[in-house]
């Protein structure tokens, strides 16, 4: 049985570590630069909190890096010399050139790097890839995605620090609309131009939004909508994908397999929610993790590879250049 | 005391003419005098349908007596419709787009300036019920700072000669930029600064080289940014023709209109498909009943040539920017 590392026990990893639990795995050991946080998820999930990076790699098999994108090069580096295959959370990289050094290393090494672009593996978007490889919808002529919330309060002062500095976040683009950029390319092919237009550089307080078009190669044209501006506890995705032999839609606002209205006492007098529950083996973070570890143990390609992950970068990183400058940005001349 | 209002159809090449045709009759005091089309044959069928005269001849139908004409004519031939009838009638409702190119509408202006005819352009989303709600909580100052405004202006391609250029003057582009860059100079009385597009040609037929897939990226005046997707993209197996929708984005929240969201689903094995059946507010009826009002009143059009123009710039702005591959900047 395997074991496998935790590299940055913050939020995602708890999520990486409920997806670790189902699986044939050992989670062996944690380390995170805050000692309390491995401590912390060694006593929820198991393994040794390591505050020794050598110790740490000596007790596993498998690494699974959680930690923020700017320290994700250094993660990679550190991990691909110690000569373990590993998960890297998205975005692969907060700069194009350390995102040009992490597939280097891999390749390098001779070690084997998935990139957590977990979209990829959310029901709604695995089966809209599944529809148009089947043919239905022909040749994909535009496609148009929504990823829209507020902006980002959980984990505290964590929060604060991260996604609210550009430097560190990249802002909404880079933290949230790669999940699309990614889909789009995955369903559409490599991209040539991107323009983007949003707040990203307007001043504001906790407050981010893009809505990016992409020009792809194949002459399908995408559009991207990303924010955190939008008002709380409505999270909305939306996939639409109009080809020459039919369309695909799906909208989170109009799913509602579960609504509970509930009286309340207070003046409103009533609560609305709604939920799209799914069984635990469809859970989209579990099933990236089996993938990887079965693609791992039988020698077969990744869903996204290093190359994935960084023209993911590349694209998002155009579309923030694209946003400052107000200009088209041509991606085959950009160097970052 | 009202008189009869005599309005006569001046082409069935568009077929919205058929809409407004429809609804001119079910406003009292109001008479279809005749029809007449370069296409005799749909002319008289037309004239059939709603028991009125076809004329052999444009000047034999403005001959008439008529208060007002309504063109509906292939959008290069809408200038010399309206050259032929400015001076002839008092006020004319003119198809979108104004035109195919700028010389053209400011000629169009020109001469009804010059013979005091009122020029009005047919923007029916205007008087959409739900998009008139938008407008109020825009007004009202509900959303406060506005940041950003995403619209799609989806449709089907309608074939025939909205693909050949000669008489378009170009495709989707063209023909679903009009009606929401009007509907947001509307909303707030500002103009396009900056516009940047990615077209798409033969993206969803082959039927001819023409675009049908258009995708803007622009700048307000009132420095909010936006989108507009134009693209004939609805298959013919999706249940409607298309849609318009805006989405209002601001500091104090969102405001979302779909403009034609009110419908019937109608599964048929009869037809063997589902259809949207639209039950909302007509709005070719509210654009029909306002143009006539405005003949009768003899105020000021609501939706004036210079209106058209304005719509119409930003368009050829986005092919123009697609071709350069920059950005293109309208206005002073």
């Amino acid at each position: 049985m395997k074991k496998v590392g935790i590299l940055g026990t913050g939020s995602i990893a708890n999520v990486h570590l409920d997806g670790w639990k189902m699986l044939p795995v050992e989670i062996a050991a944690h380390y995170d630069i805050r000692p309390e946080a491995a401590q912390r998820a060694a006593s929820l999930y198991g393994g040794v909190a390591c505050t020794d990076l050598e110790d740490f790699y000596q007790r596993v098999d498998l690494v699974d890096i959680c930690t923020p994108a700017a320290v994700h090069k250094d993660n990679v580096l550190t991990t691909a010399a110690a000569g373990k295959s590993m998960v890297c959370e998205k975005p692969l990289a907060r700069h194009l050139a350390d995102a040009q050094a992490i597939v280097d290393a891999v390749e390098a090494n001779g070690v084997r790097l998935f990139v957590a672009q977990v979209v990829r593996f959310f029901p709604q978007f695995a089966r809209t890839k599944q529809v148009i490889d089947g043919g239905s919808i022909g040749k994909p002529g535009v496609i148009r995605t929504i990823r829209a919330g507020s902006f980002p309060r959980m984990g505290g002062t964590f929060t604060s620090n991260f996604y609210a500095d550009f430097n560190k976040s990249g802002g909404v683009i880079l933290d949230v609309g790669i999940h699309d950029i990614d889909f789009q390319r995955w369903c559409c092919g490599e991209v040539e131009r991107v323009f983007a237009r949003g707040l990203t550089f307007a001043g504001l307080n906790e407050c981010d939004h893009a809505l990016i078009t992409l020009k792809f190669a194949s002459g399908t044209i995408g559009h991207v909508e990303c924010s955190w501006a939008h008002p709380p506890r409505n999270w909305r995705t939306r996939i639409e994908i109009a080809g020459d032999g039919g369309l695909i839609e799906w909208d989170a606002f109009e799913d509602m397999p579960l609504l509970a209205l509930m009286n309340t006492n207070d003046e409103i007098g009533f609560s609305r929610t709604t939920g799209s529950p799914t069984a635990a083996q469809d859970n989209p973070y579990y099933l990236e993790l089996k993938h990887f570890l079965e693609c791992v143990e039988e020698d077969k390609p990744f869903l996204v590879t290093p190359q994935d992950g960084l023209m993911a970068v590349k694209i998002s990183l155009a579309a923030i250049e694209s946003l400052r400058t107000g200009k088209p940005v041509e991606l085959h001349s950009f160097k970052g | 005391m009202n008189s009869i209002i005599k309005i006569g159809m001046i082409s069935f090449a568009h077929m919205h003419a058929f809409s407004y045709a429809t609804n001119l009759k079910q406003i009292s005091g109001v008479e279809i005098v005749g029809i007449w089309d370069a296409d005799a044959n749909r002319g008289q069928t037309q004239a059939r349908h709603f028991d009125t005269h076809y004329f052999d001849t444009i000047d034999a139908l403005l001959g008439q007596g008529l208060d007002a004409v309504v063109i509906c004519s292939e959008n290069a031939n809408h200038r010399q419709h309206v050259e032929a009838a400015a001076g002839k009638v008092k006020a004319i409702l003119c198809e979108k787009p104004i035109s195919t190119n700028v010389a053209d509408a400011l000629a169009m202006i020109d001469r009804c300036q010059a013979t005091n005819t009122r020029l009005q352009i047919a923007f029916p989303v205007r008087f959409s019920a739900p998009v008139q709600d938008l407008k109020r909580r825009i007004e009202r100052g509900d959303l406060g700072r506005v940041f950003s405004v995403k619209c799609t202006n989806h449709g089907r391609n309608p074939g025939g000669w909205f693909v050949d250029p000669t008489l378009s003057g170009g495709g989707a582009v063209l023909d679903h930029t009009v009606h929401v860059i009007d509907l947001l100079r509307w909303f707030w009385g500002t103009e396009v600064s900056e516009v940047f597009a990615e077209i798409g040609r033969n993206s969803f037929s082959n039927v001819s080289p023409i675009d049908d897939a258009g995708l803007l990226s622009f700048k307000l005046a009132n420095g909010v940014y936006g989108t507009l997707d134009t693209s004939w993209s609805r298959p013919s197996s999706y249940p409607t023709w298309g849609d318009v929708k805006i989405e209002v984005l601001g500091e104090k929240g969102l405001v979302c209109v779909d403009a034609f969201a009110q419908k019937l689903s109608v599964s048929s094995n009869q037809k063997g498909n589902t259809q949207w059946v639209g039950w909302g507010s007509d709005i070719d009826y509210g654009l029909v009943n306002d143009f006539v009002d405005m003949v009768r009143s003899g105020r000021e059009p609501s939706i004036t040539g210079m209106d058209g123009l304005r719509a119409m710039e930003v368009a050829l702005a986005a092919y123009q920017a697609e071709k350069q591959g920059e950005p293109v900047k309208l206005g002073a």
